[in-house]
């Protein structure tokens, strides 16, 4: 691992966030945070600290609430991190906005999607959408397709049975 | 008739007068049809005579919400979706979205079809950067650059025409490889491309980058710092011409890039100027990858054995290739089965063009055309 990126674990762990490291060559991916809204700024000001640059935010509509996903990714190595932030019960979500200003679009085309509101965002208006299209909210699941979160999560491969089974079978 | 006077009413209403904090201001709309936003895009200025107060994109008119079209068909059925982002160099999205379901499904590629990848993707990156050479200059005035920058693009286009069927939004790539080899015309064809490219740089030159007119308009217009770009995930050329040397053909290999030898050519400054200089740079950068690529291809299959029904396996897969504009990513959602669960594009334009309402401040109206052109946005790509 790259001494920067240990570092930035560390602190990341250091805020107390557990980060799971992933296999870059199934997911495309390095780490993988599941995190609670409130720590949300802190993780954001520590990955601009730790010049980390930040992909996109997008939404996943699933059971019991839509998660918002930010990827982050680095200029300087190959470390991509994936955080997923569940929405709280009043559809809120505090905004990151004014930590890295590339979210400021992305948080208002998830709100045009999902129809999430970031609070404290400084212009939440439709950006993708028009704005007599306020209530579409496109995104958002039917009931009879909407998942529950972790039945959309990555899936650890059955292990084989033992070979000392197979044996015994023979 | 009734209809077209209240709708008229209705627009004007948009942004009343009132609104303008200082009674000198007044808006301007640049767009939604404008010769230099080339596409549907609207940039609400906040005027304060001929200097800008607070340029505001406004997007949306291109807009086809191609991520609910993802999740509603067959994850084969949306391949042709992904050359109609943008349109200006959709070989690279075609390979991040097949590359995504390769690594998801853990399917292999064989070699000469990763070969053939790469050698129309660099095609395909060396299209965009004439078209947004001649489009530039256009916005700035000057007519003559575009008659050359369009005379290469066709040579290419010919090439690309005869091996993928199309000359603008491609369907070529196909999960386990390409559609249709490549041959010794091809081959032959682009080996001639690439000796009239090398000659045809001394007319760049002599027409563009020395042009005490053309450095006026770009030198220290829209200088985007490091950090600014950090900030707002500014990605491609123009994340490179301020300094920093991100590629993720050398951050996050993918493909056959590691058995090329090429540089990431960087600015200083981080101003239009460097803008181009970087993008002129990468035009020769891409033709090293692809005489390369020919002098290696290998024989063998173009098109690997890949199952005509696949099932994803449940859980999240990301994919990131390096656009013509920067970093695209693919991340998928599966919920098991062949539709996608969720499929968001981050596309580079997006980010890139995000960046503008700060750096435009104060700016005079014609150098924010020479900034705003310098970011090559391709509208349908930032809109999806």
């Amino acid at each position: 691992m790259h001494p920067a990126t240990e570092k930035l674990v560390s602190a990341l762990q250091d805020l107390s966030i557990s980060v799971e490291a992933c296999d870059y060559q199934q997911r495309g991916y390095h780490f993988e945070i599941d995190l609670e809204a409130d720590k949300l700024r802190p993780l954001a000001e520590c990955m601009l600290a730790r010049e980390m640059f930040l992909g996109f935010v997008g939404g996943l509509h699933v059971k019991p609430a839509v998660e918002i996903i930010y990827q982050f990714a680095s200029f300087e190595r190959a470390c991509r991190i994936v955080v997923r932030v569940p929405v709280a019960g009043d559809n809120s979500m505090p905004t990151i906005s004014d930590i890295f200003q590339g979210a400021n679009w992305h948080e208002r085309e998830t709100r045009d999607f999902y129809g999430v509101n970031f609070t404290d965002h400084p212009n939440l208006k439709p950006l993708i959408l028009a704005e007599e299209d306020v209530d579409l909210k496109p995104l958002l699941k039917k009931d009879e397709d909407l998942k529950g979160a972790t039945e959309v999560r990555w899936a650890v491969p059955v292990e084989e049975k033992p070979e000392v089974e197979k044996a015994e079978q023979g | 008739m009734e209809n077209l006077a209240e709708n008229r009413t209705a627009y004007t209403d948009l942004e009343p007068a009132t609104d303008i904090p200082n009674e000198n201001h007044y808006y301007l709309n640049m767009g939604p049809q404008h010769p230099s936003t080339h596409g549907v895009l609207r940039v609400l200025l906040e005027m304060d005579g001929e200097y800008v107060v607070d340029p505001q994109p406004v997007l949306g008119y291109g807009h086809r919400m191609q991520e609910k079209m993802a999740e509603h068909k067959n994850w084969m059925a949306f391949m042709p979706n992904t050359g109609r982002m943008d349109y200006a160099a959709a070989l690279p999205y075609n390979h991040g979205y097949v590359a995504l379901f390769e690594r998801l499904c853990g399917i292999e590629v064989p070699a000469r079809a990763e070969y053939i990848r790469v050698i129309t993707s660099e095609l395909n990156r060396i299209v965009s950067h004439h078209l947004w050479i001649g489009a530039m200059l256009l916005d700035m005035g000057a007519f003559t650059p575009i008659l050359y920058t369009f005379d290469d693009r066709e040579q290419v286009l010919d090439i690309l025409e005869d091996v993928t069927g199309s000359r603008l939004t491609y369907c070529y790539f196909r999960v386990g490889g390409v559609c249709k080899d490549i041959d010794d015309k091809f081959v032959e064809k682009t080996r001639a491309f690439i000796k009239r490219q090398r000659e045809r740089f001394d007319i760049y030159n002599k027409l563009v980058t020395g042009n005490i007119i053309f450095i006026k308009r770009t030198e220290g217009v829209g200088v985007i710092s490091p950090d600014m770009a950090r900030r707002y995930g500014v990605t491609g050329p123009v994340l490179r011409g301020s300094g920093i040397a991100y590629d993720v053909r050398k951050n996050e290999p993918y493909s056959v890039y590691p058995n090329f030898d090429f540089e990431i050519p960087v600015g200083r400054n981080g101003d239009s100027y460097d803008r181009y200089m970087v993008r002129l740079l990468e035009i020769e950068q891409s033709l090293r990858i692809i005489e390369q690529a020919l002098d290696q291809l290998p024989e063998g299959s173009f098109l690997g054995k890949a199952p005509k029904k696949m099932k994803m396996p449940t859980g999240d897969c990301s994919f990131s290739v390096e656009a013509a504009r920067g970093e695209l990513t693919y991340y998928l959602v599966s919920g098991g089965g062949d539709i996608p669960y969720r499929l968001k594009i981050r596309v580079p334009s997006y980010s890139n063009l995000s960046v503008l309402p700060e750096l435009c401040q104060g700016m005079l109206l014609s150098d924010l055309v020479a900034a705003m052109g310098s970011m090559d946005l391709v509208i349908p790509e930032i809109d999806r």
